[in-house]
């Protein structure tokens, strides 16, 4: 298997990013698509005040699935990310140049707070405390601002500054590629971490593995296994106000904003899970619960911030994981052509490129 | 014929009359009401951290006729996606003819949606805290105010249709 390759069946606009922008959208964009593409953009626009939420309205330069992120900072431009430009946006919803760009109010970020929360911004104080927001669809915003401490624990955040509103993506089948590798000799699932520097799809991909698993692939001959998901972000499973966001298969259980050190030990415990997925592994308290819950033979599904396997060696909690053989599949992503370009799955037993 | 007809009047001016006072007698009713789930939606929102329009849901199931309109249409707004505070404002303007409280009243109640779901629970609690011992006053003040008022109507009708009635005669 080829060490380079990318998910473009899925992704098949980001096979071309090198094309400039209107092309792009003019290739696709018969009337159907462009017309998707404007109604998603009136459905994010919603969760903002008029202003704002008129020029989302009004883009027609930029196709919704090629955004990932979408930042609000105070007294600065309107920002667009997409895969590999920062697009600026002036009142009518245009790309321009960041000084000719809509300049961000304070009211802005009261209107947008007060949409996102439904009006009930001490509802959402828990997430606030952590930094994010999480909307209904499973959208994750980032926000920061002033933060009020109390007896060194943080209170709440105050004068919201900025908001980063990534976009998720939720693509199905996205793993089926790669789990054919993930199963050891006898079909059971392998130990795996997965690592990516940031945006590269980490999360989207470790969702998509959770719920094959969780699910089963009769035509790869794996059974759906119990799967208990320690969600210490509530990234993985989107959960708002207890209902899930994202579909994470028949047979998940999720263990919502647990620290993942005492998560892991909990559903061990209560839910008997095969397999156990968690978020960004890194800390030395979860490196002792994990190798404690393998104990009980439960396999784990990872995932790690790194962009390389030397980086992995070179970061001492992960390196001693990997020193202890607990994972025996590793997979590399990269944004080299669009997030989620799998870079390599290795075996880490053999050290072989898979 | 003539007795009738005097009869008719009578019974006219003091029906008026009792009207008046039943509508008179409601305000204090409704300030009552208006307390009441107030305080509710002020446990709903420091203990409940209950979202705004599902308290309001709570709070339209708990109260009784013109307040369960009123909060019905605000969980309908604030669903739309309106902000809480131009949600409180917009359902006092169509709302208001159906309840029978003064505009002192209502400059009260208004104040409710000025930063209503915008800050933390502690804040929240504050301000909800502060407008139900205004509204407590203003209550009390009704109270004796629309007994004697109630009182007044409810004789002042028939009399006024007995007076109108020796005049005419």
């Amino acid at each position: 298997m080829s060490l380079h390759y990318t998910l473009s069946v899925v992704q098949a606009p980001k096979v071309m990013p090198e094309l400039p922008k209107p092309t792009t959208s003019q290739t696709e964009g018969s009337l159907c698509g462009s017309n998707q593409s404007a109604a998603l953009w009136a459905d994010m626009a919603r969760w903002f005040g008029n202003d704002i939420c008129s020029i989302l309205g009004n883009i027609k330069s930029v196709a919704f699935h090629e955004v990932e992120e979408l930042r609000l900072r105070v007294g600065q431009p309107l920002l667009l990310r997409t895969a590999d430009q920062d697009l600026f946006l002036d009142r009518e919803g245009e790309v321009t140049s960041p000084n000719k760009a809509y300049f961000v109010k304070q009211e802005d970020f009261a209107s947008a707070l007060e949409r996102m929360t439904h009006s009930s911004v001490y509802a959402a104080e828990e997430d606030l405390k952590q930094g994010f927001l999480t909307l209904p669809g499973g959208n994750r915003v980032g926000v920061t601002g002033e933060v009020i401490v109390q007896h060194g624990q943080i209170q709440t955040l105050k004068h919201i500054s900025s908001i980063n509103l990534r976009i998720a993506r939720d693509i199905l089948g996205r793993g089926l590629k790669i789990l054919p590798l993930l199963l050891g000799a006898d079909g059971s699932f392998a130990h795996t971490l997965l690592i990516s520097p940031p945006r590269a799809g980490k999360t989207t991909l470790l969702r998509d593995l959770i719920r094959l698993i969780s699910n089963g692939v009769p035509h790869l001959g794996l059974k759906g296994l119990t799967v208990g998901v320690v969600d210490e972000r509530g990234e993985l499973a989107g959960m708002w106000q207890g209902v899930p966001t994202y579909n994470l298969g028949y047979r998940t259980d999720v263990l919502d904003g647990c620290p993942k050190a005492r998560g892991m030990s909990m559903l061990v415990r209560s839910m008997a899970p095969q397999v156990m997925a968690m978020d960004e592994l890194g800390h030395a308290d979860d490196v002792a619960a994990l190798l404690d819950a393998l104990r009980t033979g439960v396999r784990i599904l990872s995932t790690a911030h790194a962009s390389s396997l030397e980086e992995v060696r070179n970061r001492p909690i992960l390196a001693h994981l990997l020193e202890q053989g607990v994972f025996e599949r590793l997979i590399v992503l990269s944004r080299e052509q669009g997030p989620g370009t799998v870079e390599g799955v290795y075996d880490l037993k053999t050290g072989r490129v898979l | 014929m003539l007795i009738l007809g005097c009869v008719a009047f009578i019974a006219g001016c003091g029906s008026l009359g009792l009207w008046l006072a039943n509508r008179i007698r409601r305000r204090p009713a409704e300030l009552r009401e208006c307390l009441m789930a107030l305080a509710l939606l002020d446990t709903e929102i420091v203990w409940g951290v209950t979202p705004l329009p599902e308290a309001f849901r709570i709070l339209k199931e708990r109260t009784e006729r013109p307040w369960q309109e009123f909060f019905a249409e605000l969980q309908e707004r604030l669903e739309r996606g309106e902000s809480a505070s131009s949600a409180w404002k917009d359902t006092i303007v169509t709302q208001n003819e159906h309840f029978c409280l003064k505009q002192q009243d209502w400059q009260v109640i208004r104040d409710v949606g000025k930063g209503l779901g915008r800050s933390d629970s502690q804040e929240q609690h504050k301000q909800l805290e502060l407008i139900q011992h205004q509204l407590a006053l203003i209550k009390d003040q009704a109270g004796v105010w629309s007994e004697k008022q109630a009182k007044m109507w409810s004789y002042l009708g028939f009399l006024c249709g007995i007076a109108g009635v020796l005049i005419l005669i």
